[in-house]
This record gives C-alpha cells, structure tokens and sequence, in this order.
C-alpha cells in the first residue's frame, strides 16, 4: 500500500486516472515512446467496439462482412501486445506483494533491474528473433486469411509483431535503467552486468547473423542452408561471451580514466 | 549410492518439474512480477536443458531416469506460432478488452453513486436495510467490475461510513462489503469467465449461462442471512431514528436509478441467451451501452472517455502479459514433461472421481491465498482441464451442452476462488477492503465479519457439488431456443 490518498470519498475512488502521466517527471525518451504508442493504439478500443455493433447490425440485416471478422482480432491482437509494453513501462503487471510492499526503495529497485534485465528482456529477445523470421516467412508467402471474403494480407498484422516485441524490448530496457539510477550510476559496465543475459543473447545473435551473411555473400556456391553447418558456428557462442566481456572492459577502462582524468 | 536411492523414488524430469515449481513460488514471493518470473524460469530450464542436461544425458541416465528435452534454439522458433495462435489469433477474447472497457465506462457513468443515494433512503428505514442495499449495488455492479479490487474497494467506500453512521456492528458491515464485493468474478460477464473459456476451450456462452444460477444462489443465501440475523440480532443493524419517510417519489428513484445497469445487463446476458449475438458480439454492445449511459448521465467529457482508453489499454496489458507468459511457461512444461507428472499426480491422487475434483477444488482455494485469479485460470487451469476431461462425472448436459463437466468444474473453481479470497488470514477482499476503512474498524472486524459469509460460501459450493444441473440447465435451454 502507498499512502492513502487524503479523503476517501466515492468520487475519489472511481476517479480516473492516465496511468501515462504517473511519475511522467522521471520517464525518459524510452518511456515517452512507450506511452505515447501506446496512447494512439488506445483508440482501438472505440474502433473495436465500433467494428463489433457494426458486424451485430450487419449481420442481423444480412449483409454479413467476413473480413469485419477478421478485422475484429486484427485490432484486438494488436492492441494487446501494444498493452503488454505499456503495462512494462508503466509497471503494473501483477505481482504478489505480501513481502514487496515492505521492502526498501532499493531493495525493490534491485528487483526490478533482476526481474527486467535477466528475466524479461531475455524473453523479449528471443520472442524478437523467432517472431521475426514467423514474419519474413509470412511475408514471403504472403499470406492471407482463411475465409474468402476476409482481410488477405495477413502478413502484415504478423510483421508488425517483431516490431511490437522490440518496442517492448525498449520499454523493458527504459524501466530497467529508471530502477538502476534508484542504486547506482549508470555505467556501461553496470548497465551490461544489469541485462547480461540478455547482452550475450544478442551478441550472440549477433555473431550468427554476421557469420551467416559474411559466408553468403563471400562464397558463391554455398547452399543457403547448409551455412548454419560449418564448424564457425559451434564457437558463435564463445565468440559472442567473448565480445560482451570485452566490451565489459572497455567500460571499465574506461570509467577509470574518466575518473582519473 | 545410499543417497542416490533416495532421489531415485521420482524420475529426474519429476523432480525437475518440483524445482521449476518451487524456483517460481521463490520469485514470486520475493515480488518480481508473475508474467516475468514465469518467463524467466522457463528461460532458466531452457538453457539448463540445453547445456547441461541434454549433452549430459547419458551419464546421467546411469543414477536416474531422464527423458531428455531435445530442446534447441531452432525448435524455440515453435514459440512464434503458439504465441500467434493463442493470444493473437484468438476470437474468443476479443470479448476481454470489450468488457474492461465496459466495466470502466460503467464506473464512471455515476450509476453506482445514484443507486447508493437512493436505495439509502428506501431501504434505510428496513432493518439491515443498508447492508441489503450494498449487497444488492454488487450483485448488480458485479457486472461492471470483475477485478475484485476495485469492487471492494468501490463498496467499502460507498456502504461503509452509512453503516457506521447507523452504528451497524462492524463485523456485519465489513463482512457484508467483502462477500458482495467478490461476487463479481462469478457473475456475468466476468472477464475471469473469458479466460477461463478460453482456457478450458468450452463456449463461453454456456458459462455466463451456467454462472447465473450460481451467481444469485450466493446473492440469496448473502441477502436470507442478512435478514435473519437483522431478526436474531436487532443491535447489530440499528433502524435510524430519524428515517426519511418511504414516498412513491423514493420508490420511482430507485427504479430509475437500478434501471439503466440491469438493463445494459440484460442485453448482454440476453443477447447471449435468445442466440442473437455471441459472447464477443454482446461484449461491444455493452461496451457501447455503458458509453451511452455514461452519455446519457452527463458524466462523459473528452478526458474520461481518454482516460478510460488508456486505463483499457494498462488492465488488459497486465492481463495479457499473464497470458503471454504462461502460454510460454506452458510449452517449456511440457518439454519436461511437466504436465504428465502433474496429470498422473493429480489423476492417482484418489480412486473416487469426485474426490478428485474436491483435491483440485482444495488446491486451487489454497492458491487462492497467494495469487489472484489471473494467474490460477492461466496456470493451474490448462494443467488439470486433461484429468478433469478424463473423469467420468454424472453431469448431465441435456443433451445440447458440450463438455458439461468442464462447464460445471468451471463454475466450481469460479465459486472456491471466491471463497478463497474472503477467507482470512490472508484474503484479497479483506486486505483490499482494509485499505479503504475508516478509523475504528480493524482487521479483527474483518476476519470476525466475514466468517459467516465463507461459511454461506461453502454451502452455496456444495451445493452447486450436489445439484450439477443448476449450472448445466440454463445453457441448455438458451441452445434449445
């Protein structure tokens, strides 16, 4: 429980609020663009409701439209993953908080860091890269929807998917950095202990795509599957661990001269 | 060899599957929200699989059984399509933004404040009169609201100060606010009745039917004890003295102002019932409906209506994040073979069928404790719906109702979820209603008020246990239309 607001009244209950504009002074340029998506997609909820009375009349006068159908989950599928990156930045997923609500400021804000940068945005990465080859594969073929009359262009709602998944990855990102600031200063050594899961996660993404495409385009014969079996790739990994803790260095290094100088 | 014969009694996938549990109960109690320490273990047991256990297995096949996950990066890509096909792709609940929408819109359309005001005056002068007008304001609000929250939250600050001005004994008014104020999560249109169909994979117009019954059993059984013990126990629901007297102009008030809720109710229940919308059609027209009384009720400016939107945007975010979250939580379960142990488990915990579903029934109040009914439906429910499916049950569905069983268990849940979140010492209702008490009224009150209401909870639960057909029954007649 925070402090209790100063009169407990009906009116001061059911009071609405913009859950955007809480603690607005201490979002940054990450948060503000969460929000702000966020306050545009909202109004899928109207058009929704308008999609869904308009299907109810139209249907009840025969003139049934299939791809109102589509269109319904369309809208809906959208606005939920919008709503899930919201809900990060404006931290309200669920939690159990018999114990969190006695916590220090900083105990919870070590949480937080914990449950974002090695919990979340290790999701967030993985949910990125497989979404995203989900949708080039969807575009290529380009794929429609399953009723005749529906909306085609299928791939487009699933393109915009990894899209929504990096804006998450970015919103995620933004509350960790909020929390951090709570206990430490921000440095590019801390930030990668932070996320260093998720750090060699996309390193390690990193590495493969640049190995992948490196072999396309310098040999001429290979077949486009076979890449992924040469032997560079069993060290991807070592490879990418090995980058992040360079770059680890490099921030501390670096922190120390700046500290010296 | 002395030690390994003791680990030996489970496979190393059994106790696996205890350690996935019991890592995740760990995060949650140190406060990291539940959708990403559902991720976050599964990630966990992902790379353990893949880099310590799977490589390993032959070594270890030598001391315990293990059934290796054959899991890979590439394989993870199977994610994409269960997270497209079963949050994005799914027409079902498109019906949960809907209702959201509705409940929030309903909340700011004023109708609660003008029922309040009036069924004070008309019921005022009755004995219990007060505590029959707070029940009835969240049989009918149970509609709008769904998040036990803000149900409790919203009766405690309208009936509370009234019946301490009345000098109603505290446990009553406190026990009164609580059990009416959890009635949402069962009475339609409950977003948790969404989930839950979803979930379940039953229609989730035979649930709002089917929750009906059971719904205003509960209401009848609340409102019969009130009126009782206002006979037995005249001090603790003193009449006023100085009572307003009752006119036609009062009675006309609190008509009109019950009127416009019920009848947004009855269109969505009743558009269901006759066949002439879906559950997902019904769920913008209530949408709609609230907005026109909001309208209608000059409580709608630009600033609510966005704000509403937003708020929307936020619920179902949080809402959804469970969802994305268990849907993944789910499929790094099943590598392990996770949802065969717990089947097994479940399935040989008893011989008698029903006892079973008592056993499930009991587990699902004890988390009732710990987590809200977001996580339960999303986690507990897909686990136990195999064994529920595999039970042979005497539940009739006369003949139209698909899976009646389910469709009863369903129902079952909703109620010891309920029961659970008004059973002390750790309830949702009674902590939420704690928030909002004025000086004076502690969480003894509390505890002491709500006592007879987990009581009149479990007789209605057993009930509904005994007389399946009072939740079977009504869906089917609405399919026989």
């Amino acid at each position: 429980m925070t402090e209790k607001p100063a009169e407990l009244t009906v009116d001061a209950v059911l009071a609405i609020t913009d859950p955007g504009e809480v603690d607005r002074d201490q979002h940054g340029v990450l948060d503000r663009l969460m929000i702000n998506v966020g306050n545009v997609v909202a109004w899928a909820f109207p058009l929704l409701m308008l999609a869904i009375v308009a299907q109810v009349f139209l249907r009840g006068n025969g003139y049934n439209q299939a791809w109102l159908d589509d269109a319904q989950w369309w809208i809906y599928g959208f606005a939920m993953l919008t709503a899930f990156g919201y809900a990060i930045t404006t931290s309200s997923h669920v939690r159990v908080d018999i114990f969190h609500e006695h916590y220090s400021p900083e105990k919870k804000a070590r949480i937080e860091v914990f449950a974002l940068g090695w919990l979340l945005l290790p999701f967030l990465g993985v949910m990125f890269d497989t979404m995203f080859h989900y949708a080039v594969a969807s575009v290529v073929a380009g794929e429609g929807s399953d009723s005749p009359n529906g909306l085609h262009r299928l791939y487009l709602l699933k393109a915009s998917m990894p899209v929504l998944f990096a804006l998450c990855c970015l919103a995620a990102y933004a509350v960790m950095i909020r929390n951090l600031r709570v206990y430490s200063a921000i440095t590019l050594p801390r930030v990668i202990v932070a996320m260093l899961p998720m750090a060699i996660f996309m390193a390690w993404r990193l590495v493969e795509y640049v190995l992948y495409w490196g072999i396309y385009l310098t040999n001429d014969d290979i077949k486009a599957r076979r890449i992924i079996r040469e032997p560079i790739f069993d060290y991807a990994l070592w490879i990418a661990i090995a980058l992040v803790a360079a770059l680890f260095i490099f921030g501390l290094v670096r922190n120390r001269s700046q500290a010296k100088g | 060899m002395q030690l390994l014969s003791l680990i030996n009694f489970l496979t190393l996938n059994e106790w696996l599957v205890l350690v996935i549990f019991l890592t995740f109960i760990v995060m949650l109690f140190r406060g990291i929200p539940v959708a990403y320490a559902l991720v976050g273990v599964s990630l966990v047991f992902i790379v353990i699989a893949m880099f310590v256990l799977d490589p390993a297995k032959d070594a270890i096949r030598e001391y315990i059984e293990y059934d290796d996950t054959r899991i890979s990066f590439k394989k993870l890509a199977a994610t994409s399509g269960r997270f497209f096909g079963g949050v994005i792709k799914n027409p079902v609940l498109v019906a949960l933004p809907m209702f959201i929408f509705m409940g929030l819109m309903l909340d700011q359309s004023g109708v609660a404040q003008r029922m309040m005001k009036s069924m004070q005056v008309l019921f005022g002068a009755l004995r219990g009169g007060l505590a029959l007008s707070v029940m009835l304001i969240g049989i009918i609000l149970a509609a709008s609201t769904g998040v036990i929250g803000a149900s409790v939250v919203l009766l405690g600050v309208m009936g509370l100060p009234a019946m301490m001005e009345q000098n109603y004994s505290k446990p009553i008014a406190t026990g009164t606010i609580a059990a009416s104020g959890t009635l949402g999560i069962l009475i339609p249109p409950s977003i948790m009745l969404v989930i839950m169909s979803d979930q379940l994979s039953i229609s989730l117009g035979d649930l709002f039917m089917g929750a009906l019954f059971p719904g205003l059993l509960l209401g009848a059984l609340y409102i019969t004890f009130i009126v009782v013990y206002g006979l037995i126990s005249p001090a603790s629901m003193p009449v006023p003295k100085n009572r307003e007297p009752v006119t036609g102009k009062v009675i006309a008030e609190v008509a009109l102002s019950v009127m416009p809720p019920m009848a947004l109710i009855l269109v969505v229940l009743g558009s269901i019932f006759f066949g002439f919308a879906t559950p997902t059609e019904a769920s913008g027209l209530g949408a709609l409906g609230a907005m026109l009384l909001a309208i209608i009720n000059r409580r709608l400016t630009f600033t609510v209506f966005k704000d509403v939107m937003r708020q929307t945007l936020n619920t179902s975010g949080y809402i959804v994040g469970i969802f994305i979250a268990a849907n993944f939580f789910a499929y790094v379960l099943r590598l392990y073979g996770g949802d065969e142990t717990i089947k097994h488990m479940i399935a040989g915990s008893f011989d008698n069928p029903y006892m079973i579903v008592v056993f499930i029934l009991f587990i699902v109040f004890l988390l009732g404790f710990l987590l809200d009914w977001i996580e339960i439906t999303l986690i507990i429910m897909p686990l136990v719906l195999p064994v529920v499916l595999g039970l042979e049950l005497a539940v009739d569905g006369f003949g139209v109702v698909d899976d009646p069983q389910i469709v009863w268990f369903a129902i079952l849940v909703a109620v010891t979820l309920q029961t659970s979140f008004l059973t002390p010492p750790v309830g949702f209702a009674l902590f939420y209603l704690k928030g909002v008490c004025p000086p004076g009224v502690n969480l003894g009150h509390i505890y002491k008020g709500v006592i007879p209401f987990v009581l009149l909870q479990l007789m209605g639960l057993f009930i509904v246990f005994e007389f399946p057909w009072l939740v079977t029954w009504l869906p089917a007649i609405a399919y026989a239309n």
